[in-house]
């Protein structure tokens, strides 16, 4: 807590030091008053800060418990319902923390624009601002850790996407993983990258708001992680359809191509085949030759006998003659 | 009937509108009268396509019957180029084309000179748009498969006749068998001849 409340030691002291001294009782009214009123508004304004320290560091716990479930690696079991319902739990806690940091700084400055000229409202006025300047720190340095987390989460989702594609290919994982890199990290450096430099102004509302702002911001680029806009997710289709249609194309080139070599293969096949029925005709043809130069080699003997055999031929002409001279003779 | 009717290379910036750095087209098709103001249109048209494409994308855009398929490369030349066609050109041979319109582009023509477009001189485009008036020869994939496909059929038709060649073959086996088997008859009768009838 910010601010610890000591207005009842002060209201004794002061008790003492008037039963001590002689002043008249209408300062001390006046005094009373002034007190009253500035105990009652400073315990105003404590309480304010105090509730909204507490609501602080509850969002810095939350923020702790998100960073642990996004630094898990695991493939499978990613709890991504969790991680998104405390992601938009502390975006909500994030936002209304910035409100009522905001009001209590327009309560500081309505406070400073009715304030009394006094010192002691000087003081308080100071320290209000110093609370308040501690507060949005808080609240700007828990902001910052938000946005990490979430760039952490998203680096392992993205892991995550390229190791399942590892084992399952598809195409549309490829459009979707653009456009979430696009979105998420074209406004990381924006959202406390502008509000940091200038978060110790003068002007303080303008920082407030900046700060809300900027939150606005990360909560659209942290909530579309996921989806992405439709108009780069468009784009990103559009090279893709370019892109498929080549390599499916090319595809079929391949297929084809491998056709083509099922057909050689079947050709060279048909062709072995023939090949043995050749060599059978071949053998058979030989066979043929063979035989008939044999034959020819037969005739030409037989030819050569009857022609070189005129003894045999007389002598068989002389048989002949014998049996037909011996016919007629019995006849 | 597919058909290319121009084809422009832009210069395209971000910020400021596009000018028309080098254009052909083919406006054979349309009536004298007609050609000036297709021209004009075609002009129009591509330079508001490629002016609403951001860098680094293909889009293709319809209007009426014609389709425009830009390709603004950005890089840093900042080009784009831009292709108007019919409804049955396709796709992909289209974007190939503007890919190699832009490479050539920038290979024959200085940086320099990109401010001045009069000066530019690019004759090449235009044939670009004659000859690429058939997809198949624009688009190497096409014509590889269109080589492969033809080539199927070249080898379809060999297994064709190789059947008819294994018939063949077949019937030569019977015939030359049956040719053994006679002249192995014919053989053996004239060795009997010799032998059996040595009276005669």
């Amino acid at each position: 807590m910010p601010v610890q409340d000591r207005t009842n030691e002060f209201l004794t002291c002061v008790d003492s030091i008037i039963s001590r001294s002689s002043v008249p009782s209408r300062r001390d009214a006046k005094q009373r008053l002034l007190q009253n009123g500035k105990s009652a508004t400073k315990s105003e304004f404590s309480r304010m800060a105090s509730g909204i320290g507490k609501e602080i560091s509850s969002t810095n716990l939350k923020l702790g418990k998100l960073s642990q479930l996004a630094k898990r690696k695991t493939l499978f079991d990613d709890r991504p319902v969790e991680i998104s319902e405390l992601t938009f739990i502390i975006k909500q806690d994030l936002a209304g923390l910035n409100k009522q940091i905001a009001t209590l700084q327009a309560y500081v400055k309505q406070k400073k624009a009715q304030g009394a000229k006094t010192d002691d409202a000087k003081q308080i006025d100071e320290h209000n601002k110093n609370v308040v300047t501690l507060l949005q720190s808080k609240l700007a340095d828990t902001s910052v850790a938000f946005q990490e987390v979430l760039e952490v989460r998203t680096q392992n989702m993205k892991e995550s996407k390229d190791r399942t594609e590892q084992f399952m290919y598809t195409a549309s994982s490829a459009a979707q993983q653009a456009p979430s890199n696009s979105v998420l990290f074209n406004p990381r450096g924006d959202p406390m990258g502008d509000g940091s430099p200038s978060r110790f102004d003068s002007k303080r509302p303008q920082n407030g708001d900046m700060l809300a702002l900027n939150l606005e911001a990360a909560e659209e680029g942290a909530g579309s992680q996921n989806g992405g806009a439709f108009m780069q997710m468009q784009m990103v289709e559009q090279q893709d359809s370019y892109i498929q249609s080549r390599s499916t194309a090319i595809e079929s080139i391949e297929s084809t191509i491998a056709e083509l070599g099922q057909i050689f293969m079947q050709l060279a096949n048909m062709v072995a085949e023939q090949g043995e029925t050749v060599q059978r005709i071949d053998a058979d043809s030989h066979d043929i030759a063979a035989n008939v130069s044999g034959a020819q080699r037969e005739l030409l003997k037989y030819y050569a006998s009857i022609s070189s055999n005129r003894w045999l031929m007389l002598k068989i002409f002389g048989v002949l003659i014998v049996c037909f001279l011996v016919f007629i003779l019995v006849s | 009937m597919v058909k290319i009717y121009s084809v422009s290379v832009l210069l395209a910036q971000p910020s400021s509108p596009s000018t028309v750095l080098a254009t052909a087209s083919d406006l054979s098709q349309f009536s004298f009268y007609q050609k000036g103001s297709v021209g004009e249109f075609m002009g129009f048209l591509s330079r508001t396509v490629a002016e609403r494409t951001p860098q680094g994308q293909r889009q293709s855009v319809q209007e009426n019957n014609y389709v425009a398929h830009v390709y603004n490369r950005g890089g840093a030349e900042q080009l784009a180029a831009v292709i108007i066609t019919d409804q049955e050109y396709p796709v992909r041979p289209a974007f190939s084309i503007l890919t190699k319109v832009l490479d050539d582009f920038i290979t024959k023509v200085p940086q320099s000179s990109f401010s001045t477009p009069s000066a530019i001189n690019f004759t090449e485009i235009q044939t670009y748009v004659s000859k690429y008036q058939d997809p198949k020869q624009a688009d190497t994939i096409m014509r590889i498969q269109q080589e492969l496909d033809e080539t199927k059929i070249v080898l379809h038709k060999t297994i064709e006749s190789v059947l008819e060649r294994g018939e063949k073959l077949d019937n030569l086996v019977d015939r030359s068998n049956a040719l053994s088997a006679q002249s192995k008859m014919f053989y053996k009768t004239a060795k009997k001849q010799n032998s059996c009838c040595i009276i005669m």
